[in-house]
């Protein structure tokens, strides 16, 4: 696993595709695409707005069949940066069906989820292949600056390693 | 899979980091054990101030308290901060899946596009 210097609360995946760079951007930004493949299994998609642009909106319903009949659950977010093809970084919050963004906490997720997380996807074209890294980052509701948490947590999380945790 | 975790300690010990001089206390005791005046002294605070953060930190399990005599030195305890990078751990297992599908998505399109090619 190579986790060298990223922050503490992110998970990092990469993926080679064997695809064109143009198309897996299309793939997080083509709604009918990012219906397709996001998921979950047995889940439902569907992109109420995708305004890939910077400040621009997304909101993204999922409906989940469950024994009781559908559940309906709304992602809101914005687009902080899109560079076509290579870059593409947006906001994520639990909301209701108009954006109204919700404490994960009130929807039954585990206490400590922040309310808002960042999804960062980057692309690089590989010899007619794409090379994909997402990370998926928490951003902490009442921490003053992304950035301090992140340092601060650095350090910890190197103690924490180091103690063999 | 997800991971299991203790919802109210990790809420307790995410409360507990959303404060900067509680922070930078815990930062400070990853370099080693120290007394409160110690770790007072970065700080334009007064003790009782800092002895208030550190019964924070106490409770949410994160630092401990030595039983000797009145000094009392104050120990980080790093198992809780463990299961604050768990919640992001969780989604791994759902973006493997999703890009599974992306990957299943990418090969159905390109069949797709082939056979109307050849048609």
């Amino acid at each position: 696993m190579t986790d060298t210097g990223r922050s503490h609360d992110a998970v990092t995946i990469e993926r080679s595709f064997n695809a064109s760079a143009d198309l897996i951007w299309q793939m997080w930004t083509d709604p009918a695409h990012f219906a397709a493949w996001y998921g979950p299994e047995g889940a439902t998609i569907s992109v109420a707005k995708m305004d890939v642009r910077v400040g621009g909106t997304r909101l993204v319903r999922m409906e989940v069949r469950t024994p009781d009949g559908p559940v309906q659950m709304w992602f809101t977010g914005e687009y902080r940066e899109v560079v076509e093809n290579e870059r593409l970084v947006y906001t994520e919050s639990m909301s209701d069906e108009n954006g109204n963004v919700l404490a994960p906490s009130d929807l039954g997720m585990p206490a400590g989820h922040p309310t808002t997380t960042e999804v960062r996807v980057e692309l690089v074209d590989v010899g007619g292949r794409t090379q994909m890294t997402m990370t998926h980052a928490g951003i902490p509701a009442d921490s003053p600056g992304a950035v301090g948490w992140a340092m601060a947590l650095d350090k910890l999380a190197a103690y924490v390693t180091a103690q063999g945790l | 899979m997800t991971v299991a975790v203790d919802d109210d300690r990790l809420s307790g010990t995410f409360a507990a980091l959303a404060n900067s001089t509680r922070r930078a206390i815990l930062a400070r005791l990853a370099d080693g054990a120290a007394t409160v005046n110690e770790l007072a002294e970065p700080f334009a605070l007064t003790l009782p101030a800092i002895s208030k953060h550190i019964k924070v930190l106490e409770r949410a399990g994160l630092v401990k308290r030595g039983q000797h005599a009145q000094y009392r030195p104050c120990a980080l305890e790093a198992a809780p901060l463990k299961e604050v990078s768990t919640w992001a751990e969780q989604y791994r297992p759902v973006w493997e899946a999703r890009f599974d599908r992306m990957d299943d998505y990418l090969l159905h399109l390109d069949t797709a596009t082939k056979d109307r090619r050849t048609r």
